[in-house]
């Protein structure tokens, strides 16, 4: 290292510091951050709407994000309103706005509406809309997103199946004409329609409660249930109604093999033209009306389908009992995205602009004829999508019906039954409700609780956020700030007085002139410290004992935090640690003894030890998220394409009789398949075991050969105990990465929300403390699990170290 | 368990049983007239005929008792095979019930009344431990002990391939008894097939890899297990008469579509078909501007007429059929014909499907220019980070190591007792103070840190610095170096092996950094590798080709930085002692 060197260095950084702060060039435009929008080679209607409105307004640009944020993922939407860094625009699923507009993320609208009202046409009203959208959108007497789209579902059934059935549908006392209009009947269709395979695995499924797109959700809609109390200060998601909806999707998967069966069924059908439904895997599902224009029409224009509406309870088709007054026999559940503006956008006026434009009926309607020319152009006719605008729905009915009879049959149906629409309860704890109710509806299909236990388990957690909202009037606002500037304050004593000590230290002059250097060269380290650990500690401290989002101030709330760990929250944590144990205990000493069994082998090979240990260390440094990706496709449950799963089909399966596990589908195999991927990388291990090995004196091997022990005896009485302190530290180590896993579990995890793989069976503590800080800014919950997790892993680390000398053979201590 | 269960197990054992003998018995044959026993002839007799005639008495039993099980009729002959699947719990207490048996028996055999007493504890505790096991068994109401019955087919490539196995073996164990000198020979030949057999298992997953990211579609899924050899369609070029593919420039690029309208100015609109990050997109250029090129058409064999022929695809109508162009037999040569899709079969020869890459980089969003700009920010995370760890860490392990001043020892206490604080901790303080810098959606969060010492590698630099020689900055000291300079000319060229080993980690943890990006980075313009990796995956998870292309362009330039540093690597392992899981 010469000043040469130094001289390189410093070359190497400049251009890359100049690349790190080279900002985009300076905008003649400005732009307008939009997110959430899909864009795909075939979402041309939407380009168009953009291309139009940049047309008429020259002056703006609109970019569109169109990888990775928005959407359903509210963990980087509420990053970035956090961190001032806020699209102006976001395409945000209705449902969670009210979640997002109770903690003062978006922008109401209403200003903007009364504002615009009278002077422009294209000013959104609230009675060009169904009601339903319209509610879904507001929170707390404030609107906070134009509905754009607003899909409902109706039940699809494929015909030239119940043809095939025919005979058996009439035996079974069935109508093969007709699809099924009550959940007794739909049962008793799926039991005719359903197929085994002589392996006991399906052949084809008759109807899946939740494939497509139909959640308890809509079930318990159709049963009446309602999710929240009116006035919104009480979960009840563990209602008889509920529970009888959820009791009818476990008896339907029941029917078909069992839940984890009919997912691991599911995942074998990729979609697009090998869509189950399309290629008559699948008889009946009830799904929204996007299925229409993809995959129906794209990949299958010919298939014999036909619909109805969603299956009700009989009670209500045939208006007894709690339904004898009810005047809507059939209703169903009405989702759909908004766009709204989030606080702290910077460019609210444009934002606006654009949201009235695309939002309008000629915005829908520019989207709408472009999007046809498109499919056209393509071979495809296009079917229109439901729209949350009334007016706009009927506009674009009457103008873009398809030709096709069954397809217009399709749309038809969907328009009419928008009026029925009902919506998920407009309620701040929205994306919570959601998690719980499908987290919910898995437990008690996968029966590991019965549907009441499993609904009062959510509700619970629900009640607990509602409980910590209502209740936080009577914690006390803290102010976060002062705690910061007492401690600035007293680090600006200390500094002083430890520079006055210094000053006034009877050292010499060389020793101050050291000192001084010394001082200067550790300052990194020192405010590093202070800035990134001490800092940061002690305020992660504060806040476990506040309730803290960010956006609004802290509030105090004492021990509750920590309360909540083993109380209300008690289930999640719980499963967190205990993840973590079983990853550890099954995870650590296979992977230690599957490194220590190749290195025992490459100890002894004379040949090509080198490239051995070359080619089993490889897989321990591929980049974690790439192996992530690749294993994901390595133990696909699929046989047909899963590496693992195509062996074992194979081999096992004829050999044994025994089907091949789901892995990251199922509860019980995903933890296995994750050790499994781990033990690929066992090859760190390895190099450590042949360090180790190598250390070992040979002429302990020599005395104990003398006394004549054989090579079992002489692992076992010598290398082994001399190999102790590597698996001690590893066992610590092992446990302690464990509990802070994190990457793989958010790659590998099947679910894109809700649980952390089936059941849970894949949360870390480290995952829940992300969740909770970053999806939901629970600052203060989350920094009580942070010490949650370094309070174990200082006991483990303390009771290890205790205990280490009793087993841990220690060469030099005892020389 | 039913009567039949048992017999199945017994006659399963019992041929297992009967089969080793026999083999066994080969083995004692071969070694008696090619080997070189070292027992006597006739003890050699006496232990083949003890193994060769329970092999005959096992192997008949074990046949004539009913074995048949498992699913595929027609295969006559099977290894029967049985497993019990029982949960853990269940395998606990069985293993801790053998080891009290074990105990009871070296207690009953026991020397003196010590050991005896001491192998009792033991069954004792085993007994413990065995019955805490059934009490959890009982805890589970789902668990159920189950026999799986089966049998290895035996089709002729389990025959051949059963014989020669057992043949290797035999020479193996012959020349491995042989003599002291060809022991070692034989312990290293199975030694070697081990590794080989090894390196296989843990070389599949990569195989996988870049076989997926070499492969069409269609071969991604087989009922007849994973396609490991591509293929890829045949194609001819072809220049459509009535709509031809027009070749021009759009913004810059070079773009490829056909003509879907005439401009009254003379103008055509183009709608571009390549690249596919803007597929779709229409333009007007004056046709003089365009250049005609020809469009690759599949070729595919079908049968027209009762006659086998081979042709090209020249349209897909929108209802499916497909317009075939006839290529062979010369007779029908230029004939068009159509075709349900049925009916055609794929022209496919062995070769790597390469547009799988180009295809992956071009989908990704225009703005990062082909995966570029992810490269970019990964290199400048990793570059920043790798020189401020290295950096901030030798200076501060200098002064801690070599320099003497008030309160070092207690700051380096402060520094020990932080390597165990978890990340988490300071996870979402951090976020705010990056927040309150504006740091958001940059990518300073992601390498500023490194700038400030991490403690674990003060700690190891620092023990590398006490092994330099006092003598050596005495002598630079007297020769006027200041601090800085001892520190750099001095004492780094010292430590340089710890230093590359640090810089590999540091390389390593930046190139592999998900969470941060997570947390931090927004737009595509700022997104290192390996999230980008992620949410490619979220978007193109129904094409397992470009995915496994991308993972395996993200992961080239670590494979390619460990075949040149492997020494370090390895070093780093060593160093740290953290090698499990």
């Amino acid at each position: 290292m010469t000043k040469r060197g130094l001289a390189l260095v410093a070359l190497c950084l400049t251009p890359l510091i100049a690349l790190a702060q080279s900002a985009s060039p300076a905008p003649q435009q400005r732009q307008l951050m939009v997110w959430g929008l899909g864009v795909s080679p075939d979402s041309k209607g939407q380009d168009a709407v953009i291309r139009e409105f940049e047309r008429r307004n020259p002056d703006i640009n609109v970019r569109i994000l169109s990888m990775g944020a928005g959407g359903m993922n509210p963990q980087k939407l509420l990053t970035s309103i956090v961190g001032n860094v806020a699209p102006d625009v976001i395409n945000q699923d209705r449902f969670t706005i009210a979640d997002f507009a109770s903690r003062g993320a978006f922008r109401p609208l209403d200003d903007l509406i009364a504002r615009d009202e009278k002077s422009d046409p294209l000013c959104p009203r609230k009675d060009q809309y169904y009601a339903a959208p319209w509610a879904e959108a507001s929170y707390g007497g404030h609107l906070y997103g134009i509905p754009t789209g607003a899909d409902n579902r109706i039940l699809y059934y494929n015909k030239a199946i119940f043809r095939e059935k025919a005979a058996d549908l009439r035996a079974a006392g069935l109508d093969p004409d007709r699809p099924p209009r009550t959940w007794s009947e739909v049962l008793a269709y799926s039991k005719v329609l359903t197929e085994f395979n002589k392996d006991g695995t399906l052949k084809r499924a008759g109807f899946m409660p939740n494939f497509g797109n139909s959640w308890l959700y809509m079930y318990a809609f159709e049963n009446n249930a309602d999710f929240m109390s009116p006035d919104g200060r009480r979960c009840t998601l563990d209602t008889p109604e509920s529970e009888e909806a959820l009791k009818f999707m476990v008896q339907g998967y029941d029917l078909v093999g069992g839940y984890e069966q009919a997912k691991a069924f599911e995942s074998g059908f990729l979609g697009k033209e090998n869509d189950a439904f399309i290629i008559g895997k699948v008889a009946m599902k009830i799904d929204g009306d996007w299925t229409l224009a993809d995959p129906l029409s794209r990949y299958a224009p010919g298939l014999d389908f036909g619909v109805g509406p969603p299956p009700v309870p009989d009670d209500r088709y045939y208006h007894r009992g709690r339904f004898k007054n009810e005047k809507d026999t059939f209703v169903t559940w009405m989702g759909g995205f908004s766009l709204a503006i989030p606080r702290g956008a910077h460019n609210v006026q444009d934002a606006w602009k654009f949201i009235k434009f695309a939002t309008s009926t000629e915005g829908r309607l520019i989207e709408a004829s472009n999007q046809m020319a498109w499919d056209r152009r393509r071979g495809r006719f296009y079917v229109p999508r439901q729209q949350g605008s009334k007016e706009a729905n009927l506009e674009l009915f009457k103008r873009f019906k398809p030709a096709e009879p069954k397809f217009a049959a399709a749309v038809k149906m969907h328009l009419e039954m928008a009026p029925y629409g009902r919506i998920r309860p407009a309620t701040f704890v929205g994306q919570k409700l959601w998690n719980e109710h499908a987290k919910a509806m898995e437990t008690a299909c996968y029966h590991k609780a019965s549907p009441h236990d499993a609904l009062l388990a959510g509700q619970r957690a629900v009640q607990q956020d509602l409980d910590a909202f209502f209740g936080r009037a009577q914690y006390p606002v803290i102010n976060l700030m002062a705690p910061l500037e007492v401690g600035a304050g007293v680090l600006v004593i200390a500094l002083i007085v430890l520079l006055v000590l210094f000053l006034r230290a009877p050292l010499g002059r060389l020793a101050k002139n050291e000192a001084k250097w010394a001082y200067i060269l550790v300052s990194p380290w020192v405010i590093g410290f202070l800035v990134f650990t001490l800092g940061p500690m002690l305020a992660s401290l504060l806040f476990s004992f506040t309730q803290y989002d960010v956006l609004n101030e802290a509030r105090w709330v004492g021990l509750h935090n920590f309360a909540d760990m083993f109380g209300a929250d008690r289930d999640n944590v719980m499963k967190a640690l205990g993840n973590s144990v079983y990853l550890a205990a099954a995870g650590v000493p296979l992977g230690l003894a599957t490194g220590l069994a190749i290195a025992l082998l490459l100890n002894t090979a004379q040949r090509g030890m080198r490239f051995y240990r070359t080619f089993f260390y490889m897989p321990a440094i591929v980049p974690g998220v790439a192996s992530a990706v690749l294993w994901t496709w390595v133990l696909t449950p699929d046989a047909n394409k899963g590496l693992i799963n195509s062996f074992w089909q194979q081999t096992l399966s004829p050999w044994l009789g025994v089907t091949p596990p789901a892995w990251l589908n199922s509860a019980d195999w995903s933890k296995p398949a994750l050790i499994l991927m781990g033990l690929w990388g066992a090859g760190s291990g390895m190099i450590l075991w042949l360090a180790g090995l190598k250390g070992v004196p040979s002429s302990m091997y020599e005395a104990a050969s003398i006394d004549g022990a054989n090579g079992n005896q002489q692992f076992w009485a010598v290398t082994f105990p001399t190999l102790t302190p590597i698996v001690f530290f590893n066992c610590v180590m092992g446990f302690i990465g464990a509990l802070q896993e994190f990457d793989r579990m958010y790659i590998m995890k099947s679910s894109s929300d809700g649980t952390v793989g089936p059941d849970n069976s894949m949360l870390t503590p480290v995952y829940h403390l992300f969740t909770n800080g970053f999806a939901f800014f629970k600052m203060g919950y989350a920094s009580a699990i942070a010490w949650l997790i370094f309070a174990i892993i200082l006991a483990i680390t303390f009771v290890q170290f205790k205990l280490s000398p009793r087993w841990v053979h220690n060469e030099v201590e005892q020389a | 368990m039913t009567f039949s269960d048992l017999v199945f197990i017994v006659g399963t054992l019992l041929s297992w049983v009967g089969w080793y003998l026999a083999f066994r018995a080969v083995v004692i044959a071969t070694d008696m007239f090619i080997g070189r026993p070292s027992v006597g002839s006739k003890t050699m007799q006496q232990r083949l005929l003890w193994s060769a005639c329970p092999a005959g008495l096992a192997l008949a039993i074990g046949g004539v008792l009913p074995m048949k099980a498992g699913s595929s009729p027609g295969v006559a002959w099977r290894f029967p095979l049985f497993w019990t699947v029982m949960p853990y719990t269940a395998w606990l207490g069985l293993a801790c019930a053998a080891m009290v048996i074990v105990r009871a028996v070296q207690a009953w055999l026991g020397l003196n009344g010590m050991e005896r007493a001491a192998r009792l504890k033991a069954a004792g505790f085993w007994a413990l431990g065995a019955a805490l096991c059934i009490v959890l068994y009982g805890q589970d109401p789902g668990s159920k002990i189950t026999v799986l019955k089966g049998g290895i087919s035996m089709s002729p490539t389990t025959v051949v391939s059963i014989v020669l196995l057992a043949a290797g073996a035999i020479v193996a164990m012959t020349l491995a008894g042989r003599a002291t000198a060809s022991r070692g020979l034989a312990k290293s030949v199975v030694t070697q097939a081990m590794l080989v057999a090894g390196s296989l298992v843990f070389g599949l997953p990569f195989a996988f890899l870049l076989v997926t990211s070499f492969k069409e579609d269609r071969d991604m899924s087989s009922p007849n297990g994973i396609v490991w050899v591509p293929r890829v369609q045949d194609t001819k070029p072809y220049f459509d008469p009535l709509n031809p593919t027009y070749q021009g420039t759009y913004k810059g690029t070079t773009v490829q579509g056909v003509v879907i309208a005439h401009q009254p100015n003379g103008d055509v609109r183009i709608d571009i078909a390549k690249p596919l990050a803007i597929r779709g997109v229409t333009f007007d250029t004056p046709l003089s501007a365009l250049k005609v090129v020809p469009t690759d058409a599949p070729v595919v064999t079908a049968s027209l007429k009762g006659m086998p022929i081979e042709g090209m695809v020249v349209k897909d109508l929108d209802d499916g059929r497909k317009q075939i162009q006839v290529l062979k037999p010369p007779a029908l040569k230029g004939q068009t014909a159509l075709f349900l899709p049925g009916d055609v079969q794929p022209v496919r020869h062995i070769g790597l499907k390469l547009d799988n890459y180009p295809e992956a980089l071009s989908y990704l969003p225009p703005e990062t220019d082909q995966g570029l700009v992810y490269l970019k920010n990964t290199l400048i995370i990793v570059v920043l980070s790798v020189i401020g760890t290295i950096l901030s860490s030798s200076v501060v392990a200098y002064a801690f190591s070599r320099m003497k001043f008030p309160g070092r020892d207690a700051l380096f206490m402060i520094l020990l007792s932080t390597m165990m604080l978890p990340g988490a901790v300071t996870l979402m303080p951090q976020f705010l103070i990056f927040r309150q810098l504006g740091w958001i959606d940059t990518l300073y969060p992601l390498w500023v840190p490194a700038f400030f010492a991490s403690a674990f590698n003060v700690f190891l630099l620092r023990q590398f610095f006490m092994q330099v020689p006092m003598e050596l900055e005495d002598a630079a000291k007297i020769d006027g170096c200041s601090y800085l300079k001892t520190y750099w000319n001095i004492m780094m060229p010292q430590i340089q092996p710890a230093l590359a080993v640090i810089a590999i980690w540091t390389f390593l943890g930046a190139w592999n950094n998900f969470m941060g990006p997570l947390i931090y980075i927004n737009s595509p313009e700022n997104m290192p590798l390996s999230y980008a990796l992620q949410l490619f995956q979220g978007d193109r998870s129904g094409e397992p080709g470009l995915l496994m292309a991308f993972a395996t362009l993200c992961m080239l330039p670590v494979l390619l930085l460990f075949f040149f540093a492997q020494k370090y690597f390895i070093e780093g392992v060593t160093l740290s002692g953290f090698g499990g899981r």
